[in-house]
C-alpha cells in the first residue's frame, strides 16, 4: 500500500497492470460519478481525472477515537472501499489499515511530508487531547497534538473524518477531562473539510475522496465547513415518516400501537429534525436502512455536542446554563411563578396598605384619638 | 381635613384629557398581544404535540398546520416590530418617551424613582408616556426578547429551505446558538420570557391605573389618558 510514494501512477495506469479492461474502467467511472451525486454527462471529466491525475497521496492519522469511521468506511459499497484505497487515492500512512508496523510508517510519514509538501491530503480521525501536554494520545513516543500540527503543516488540506475530528465528539463532551479538541481548533491555516458523524456514512466518505480526486479541489461547503451535497438538509426533511409528523401522529411509548405502524418518533426524542446528513436518502451498510427505519430515533451523531444536548429519548434537552441543567419549559416554569409570586406579594401589600390607610382616616375623625 | 388629602384621590380634582396613544401605537399594542399569546400557545404544541391524531396520516394534518399558525403569527409579528419601529421615530413624543436612555441622567433618577415608588406604594410622580422602568422593560422584554425571537424563528424557519432566502438572511444564527438543537432550545426559552413580561406587565398596568388614576387600561384602546391638573406630570417629551 505505501509503495506509491515516488513513483505516483494514475488510477487508470494502476488498473491497467492488474488487467482491467477499458469497458471495466469505464463502468467503474460511472459508478463513481454517480456516487458524487453528478449527472451522467460528467462521466468524461471523470475518466479524464482517473486517466491523467497521478492517485492522491493520503496520509491518514487517528487520534483518540473508536475507529468506528475506518470500520464504516471499509464497508462503502459505491464506490467499495477497496477500489478507493488501491485505485483511487494512494493511502500512504493509516495506522489501522497499513501492513507495515513501527519506525518504518513513521519513516514514510516523514519522507511523505518532506518529499511531497503541499500535495498530500492529511484525513484525521478522532482529535487531539491538549491537557498536560498532551499525554492522553501518543504515537511512537509523540503527543499526537504535535503529529497532527507536523503533518497538517504542509498538507493540501485537511479532511475531518467523524464527530471527534469535526465537533469533538463524546471525548469533548462535559467535563472533557483530556481537554480534547476538534481539528478546527487547531489547525487554522488549511482549508478543512468536516464530514461529521458518529461514524460518517461510508458513501459520503468515500464520495467525498472521489470528488477531490476529479476536481481537485473540496466540493461546495456549508457555513460550518461540511459538503453541502451530503449535509446540506435535515434528516427529518427527506425521512419516510415526516408524513407522520405533519399528521400529529407520534409514537409515545416503544410498545404502542404508532410505534408498530410506524409513526414519527419525534416525541421519544427524534434528532432528525435538528441533524443535517444523508442517513435518510444514501441509508446504511449499501442502502439497507438507517436508525428510523429500524424504528429507533435518530441520536444526532453528526451535529456538534450531541452528547451534550440530552437525554436522547426527551425532545427537550438540557438547557446549558451555568449551573442548570433543565429543560427550558422547567425554567420558564419557575421565572413565570416567581413572576406571579412577585406581583402577589406586592398586591397583598398594596392591598393591606389601603385598609390600614382607610382605618386611620376612621381613626383621625374621632377627636379623642390622638393622630399619628 | 386630614381625610381629604390623605385619601388617594381627592373628589374634587380636576383631569385633562391628553392625546397620548396614536392609532399605530395601539393597533401595534393589540396585534402584538395576540401574535404572541397565539405562537406561545401554538409554540408549546410544536415543542411537546399532545393531541394524538387518529386516522390515516393523509386524512389528518394537525402538526402541519399547528405549525402553519405559528408561521403566519411569527410573520405577523415581525411586520408589526417593522411597523412600531416606524411610530418610535416619526410618532409622536410618547412613542418613544422612557427609551433606556443611559447616558443621561435623568433617565436613570427617574428609573429609581419609579422602581421606589412602585415599591413603597408610594404616589409620587406620574407620566404621562411611559416611565423609565416601563421603557426598561419594553426594550428588555418586548425589543430585545422579540428580535431575539424573531431570528432565532426565522432561522429554524429557513432550516425547510436550505440555500434560500431565509436561509441568506438569518441562517448564520444556527451556528452562533451552536447548532440546530441549540437553537431551537434557545427559542422555547426565550419564549418564557414573554411570559414573565405578560404577567409582570398586566399587572403592573392594572397597579399603575388604580395608583395614578391615569386611565392606562382604557388608553390603549382610546389614545387618551387622564393628568390631574394641579399635577406637574412629566410628559414624557424627555426620556
Amino acid at each position: 500500500m505505501a509503495t506509491s510514494v515516488g513513483t505516483r501512477p494514475t488510477t487508470w495506469d494502476l488498473l491497467r497492470t492488474h488487467g482491467f479492461e477499458r469497458r471495466d474502467f469505464l463502468r467503474f467511472c460511472a459508478i463513481t460519478t454517480a456516487a458524487m451525486g453528478l449527472d451522467a454527462s460528467f462521466v468524461p471529466q471523470v475518466a479524464h481525472a482517473f486517466e491523467t491525475k497521478p492517485r492522491i497521496p493520503v496520509l491518514w492519522l487517528h487520534g483518540l477515537e473508536c475507529t468506528c469511521c475506518s470500520e464504516s468506511f471499509i464497508r462503502s459499497s459505491h464506490p467499495i472501499a477497496q477500489d478507493v484505497i488501491l485505485n483511487m487515492i494512494s493511502l500512504d500512512y493509516d495506522e489501522t489499515l497499513q501492513a507495515a508496523a513501527g519506525h518504518q510508517v513513521e519513516e514514510i510519514r516523514r519522507k511523505m511530508i518532506a518529499e511531497h509538501p503541499g500535495e498530500y491530503v492529511l484525513a484525521v480521525e478522532g482529535n487531539a487531547p491538549t491537557k498536560d501536554g498532551g499525554v492522553y494520545c501518543t504515537i511512537a513516543g509523540e503527543t499526537f497534538e504535535k503529529i497532527l500540527l507536523e503533518t497538517a503543516e504542509h498538507a493540501k488540506f485537511v479532511i475531518a473524518w467523524g464527530s471527534c475530528a469535526s465537533n469533538g465528539c463524546v471525548q469533548a463532551a462535559s467535563p472533557n477531562p483530556t481537554g480534547a479538541k476538534p481539528i478546527h481548533e487547531l489547525v487554522h491555516d488549511k482549508p478543512i473539510v468536516k464530514v461529521p458523524g458518529c461514524p460518517p456514512i461510508a458513501e459520503v466518505m468515500t464520495g467525498l475522496l472521489a470528488h477531490v480526486l476529479t476536481f481537485d479541489r473540496l466540493p461546495e461547503l456549508d457555513r460550518v465547513g461540511r459538503p453541502k451535497m451530503f449535509y446540506g438538509q435535515r434528516i427529518h426533511d427527506k425521512c419516510y415518516r415526516r408524513s407522520f409528523f405533519d399528521a400529529g401522529q407520534f409514537v409515545e411509548r416503544w410498545d404502542d400501537d404508532g410505534a408498530r405502524k410506524g409513526w414519527c418518533l419525534y416525541k421519544m426524542g427524534c434528532r432528525g429534525p435538528t441533524t443535517y446528513n444523508s442517513c435518510s436518502t444514501i441509508k446504511w451498510n449499501g442502502g439497507v436502512s438507517f436508525p428510523i427505519g429500524s424504528g429507533h430515533g435518530c441520536i444526532g451523531c453528526s451535529e456538534a455536542n450531541f452528547w451534550d444536548d440530552g437525554p436522547f429519548y426527551s425532545r427537550l434537552a438540557t438547557t446549558r446554563l451555568p449551573g442548570v441543567e433543565t429543560t427550558p419549559q422547567a425554567i420558564g416554569k419557575v421565572a413565570a411563578t416567581v413572576a406571579a409570586l412577585g406581583a402577589a406579594a406586592h398586591l397583598v401589600s398594596f392591598g393591606a396598605k389601603q385598609v390600614l390607610s382607610r382605618d386611620a382616616d376612621k381613626g383621625s375623625s374621632h377627636p379623642e384619638t390622638p393622630q399619628r | 381635613m386630614n381625610s381629604t388629602t390623605r385619601a388617594p384621590v381627592a373628589p374634587q380634582v380636576t383631569y385633562e384629557r391628553i392625546y397620548v396613544w396614536q392609532w399605530g401605537v395601539r393597533a401595534f399594542h393589540w396585534i402584538n398581544a395576540t401574535a404572541i399569546t397565539v405562537l406561545f400557545a401554538t409554540g408549546l404544541y410544536i415543542a411537546d404535540p399532545f393531541l394524538s391524531a387518529n386516522g390515516e396520516a393523509y386524512d389528518v394534518f394537525v402538526m402541519a398546520r399547528i405549525r402553519q399558525i405559528h408561521f403566519a403569527s411569527a410573520f405577523l409579528f415581525a411586520i408589526a416590530f417593522v411597523w412600531r419601529m416606524y411610530f418610535f421615530w416619526f410618532g409622536n413624543r410618547y412613542a418613544r418617551s422612557g427609551f433606556p436612555a443611559v447616558w443621561k441622567r435623568k433617565w436613570w433618577s427617574d428609573l429609581v424613582r419609579q422602581a421606589t415608588d412602585y415599591l413603597t406604594l408610594n404616589v409620587g410622580h406620574g407620566h404621562l408616556g411611559h416611565n423609565a422602568l416601563a421603557g426598561l422593560a419594553y426594550t428588555l422584554f418586548v425589543i430585545g426578547l422579540g428580535w431575539c425571537q424573531i431570528l432565532t424563528g426565522f432561522a429554524l424557519y429557513s432550516e425547510s429551505n436550505p440555500g434560500g432566502f431565509w436561509d441568506g438572511l438569518v441562517g448564520w444564527v444556527i451556528p452562533l446558538c451552536g447548532g440546530s438543537l441549540r437553537t431551537h432550545m434557545t427559542h422555547h426559552l426565550f419564549a418564557w420570557g414573554f411570559v414573565v413580561f405578560a404577567i409582570a406587565h398586566v399587572y403592573i398596568v392594572l397597579f399603575d391605573s388604580r395608583q395614578y388614576r391615569n386611565g392606562l387600561i382604557g388608553s390603549m384602546i382610546t389614545g387618551f389618558k387622564f393628568k390631574p391638573v394641579e399635577r406637574g406630570d412629566d410628559d414624557g417629551a424627555k426620556p
